[in-house]
């Protein structure tokens, strides 16, 4: 039915927004607000992710060795740790290295450590593991190994990590679906009004004998136009604010890492026109059947 | 053609529009609905296209019970019967060839299928020359003519027209009679619903006159 007739629902459609120019743009640039909106807030929660995932990945568990733990031990201890499951990467610090990294970070000092005698500094496996979220079980399964002296992990740091990002993701999540509600309110109420313009028409065909499907085709085809159009234009604003914004923070602060690879952005730029198509096309479908004589 | 068993209309806001009501229109048949405002007669009207069902009772077009129609189907119903409405309803934003082309699109009609239909009925209604024109730069009675014109456009059975006469000159008013007369001597049952006297007597056809929600009076050859 709808391919039958297609291009005369097209033509009513689109001459529906030659005759309404005013409204539609007044519609579609509403549309492009919201999305460009919703589109910041998408970019804002990615690179939040995208800053959260390469912190996390820093996180890791230190676990300092008794001196007197033989290369045997060392090396079923080290399999042991790296077969458990969650662990990414166990690597050995020697005594010797580690003393090394102190001299290095601590440079300023040198003339105290030249003081000390011998070496104080234990040797440890670094732990990093694949998921930050388990950091305290894995630490938990390996202090009661043999060959231990000490497992740290910042426990108090973490638990207050997973609150403040717990809350960015709720957070997050709870502001989305607002925006969302909201945009599919205002898109319904425009359509109501192009609707409402056009009611005259919807009852002349309906008591023609027009079929609801017929109605309600162009009506249809000039929502899902009004929301992919109004989406695209939210998106090529949103492509060049955001690069200009990227650039910027990028001069001021070089090591902030942001996303600026173009296809990890592509699925927020087809989420932002698909929901634009669908909500334009849904806003339409629940406004034009009012109108429509039974 | 028309038949109304016994059917009652009460509004939701317990107005009784119409009480027991029980008519047979034949298929040919040209009827005056007479009666003061709020008698019933637009409620009448619409219970025969289907725009409202009744409360109680039957109604049956062409031996099908419409009271019981399901909606995919009402496009059907609506497509044999034409209807001209007091205020016109026309599509002040198109001209008149669109109007009437607009209508035949609705129900599925091929670009020449229309194009054929819409020359016919201008031709019959004398606006042939006016085919390009929007309907705000015609006269009240070219409106009337145009709103005519697309109701027999996809030749229905049975033409309903809502005070077709309503606000025109005596002249005007009767030469759309006689344009009324002439697609009704074509074979279309055609039912009125007026308030001009000077019409339904001169026409000299039956009379249905309703008082609130009743009929009072059924004359095969009545006046006002």
């Amino acid at each position: 039915m709808i391919f039958e007739n297609f291009g005369f629902y097209l033509k009513e459609a689109l001459l529906s927004f030659r005759r309404n120019l005013l409204m539609y743009f007044a519609s579609i640039m509403s549309i492009t607000v919201i999305f460009i909106i919703v589109g910041i807030f998408l970019l804002i929660s990615l690179n939040l992710n995208f800053l959260l995932e390469d912190l996390e990945s820093q996180f890791e568990i230190v676990i300092y060795l008794k001196d007197d733990i033989s290369t045997t031990e060392l090396n079923n201890l080290k399999n042991d740790i790296a077969s458990r499951e969650g662990v990414r990467e166990v690597t050995y610090i020697s005594k010797e290295k580690a003393f090394q990294r102190l001299l290095k970070n601590f440079e300023e000092y040198k003339d105290i450590f030249e003081v000390i005698e011998g070496n104080p500094l234990p040797a440890s496996l670094e732990v990093k593991t694949e998921d930050s979220s388990r950091i305290e079980s894995i630490a938990k399964g390996i202090e009661k190994l043999k060959g231990i002296e000490d497992v740290e992990y910042n426990k108090g740091f973490l638990e207050k990590w997973f609150k403040i990002t717990g809350f960015l993701h709720w957070g997050g999540i709870a502001i989305s679906i607002l925006l969302l509600v909201a945009s599919v309110l205002i898109i319904s109420n425009l359509t109501r009004i192009t609707v409402y313009v056009r009611r005259n028409e919807i009852e002349i065909m309906s008591l023609m004998g027009a079929t609801r499907w017929f109605i309600k085709w162009p009506f249809l085809i000039g929502g899902f136009l009004q929301g992919c159009i109004g989406a695209v234009i939210a998106l090529a604003t949103l492509y060049k604010i955001y690069f200009l914004v990227v650039d910027k923070v990028q001069q001021s602060i070089p090591f902030l890492p942001l996303i600026t690879n173009r296809i990890e952005l592509l699925p927020v730029g087809l989420i932002i026109v698909l929901v634009g198509c669908l909500i334009g096309f849904l806003g339409s479908m629940i406004s034009v059947g009012r109108y429509i004589l039974e | 053609m028309i038949r109304m068993f016994h059917v009652d209309k009460i509004y939701p806001n317990r107005i009784v529009a119409l009480k027991d009501i029980n008519v047979h229109i034949k298929k040919g048949e040209f009827v005056f609905l007479v009666g003061p405002t709020g008698a019933g007669k637009s409620t009448f009207l619409k219970l025969i296209y289907r725009g409202i069902i009744p409360t109680r009772g039957q109604v049956i077009i062409d031996g099908i019970n419409i009271s019981r129609l399901k909606p995919k189907y009402i496009p059907y119903l609506r497509r044999n019967i034409g209807i001209v409405f007091q205020d016109f309803k026309l599509l002040y934003d198109r001209t008149v060839y669109e109007n009437i082309a607009f209508g035949l699109k609705a129900i599925g009609a091929t670009n020449f299928e229309i194009r054929a239909q819409v020359k016919k009925v201008l031709n019959l209604v004398g606006l042939e020359h006016k085919k390009k024109a929007k309907p705000h730069l015609l006269s009240g009675g070219e409106q009337q003519k145009l709103c005519i014109a697309r109701a027999i456009a996809n030749e229905p059975m049975i033409l309903l027209t809502d005070e077709p006469t309503g606000n025109l000159d005596p002249d005007t008013s009767w030469e759309i009679m006689q344009l009324l007369f002439h697609i009704n001597i074509r074979g279309t049952t055609i039912v009125i619903a007026s308030h001009d006297k000077l019409m339904v007597d001169q026409a000299k056809k039956r009379i249905i006159r309703l008082d609130r929600g009743h009929i009072i009076e059924d004359n095969p050859k009545g006046t006002y």
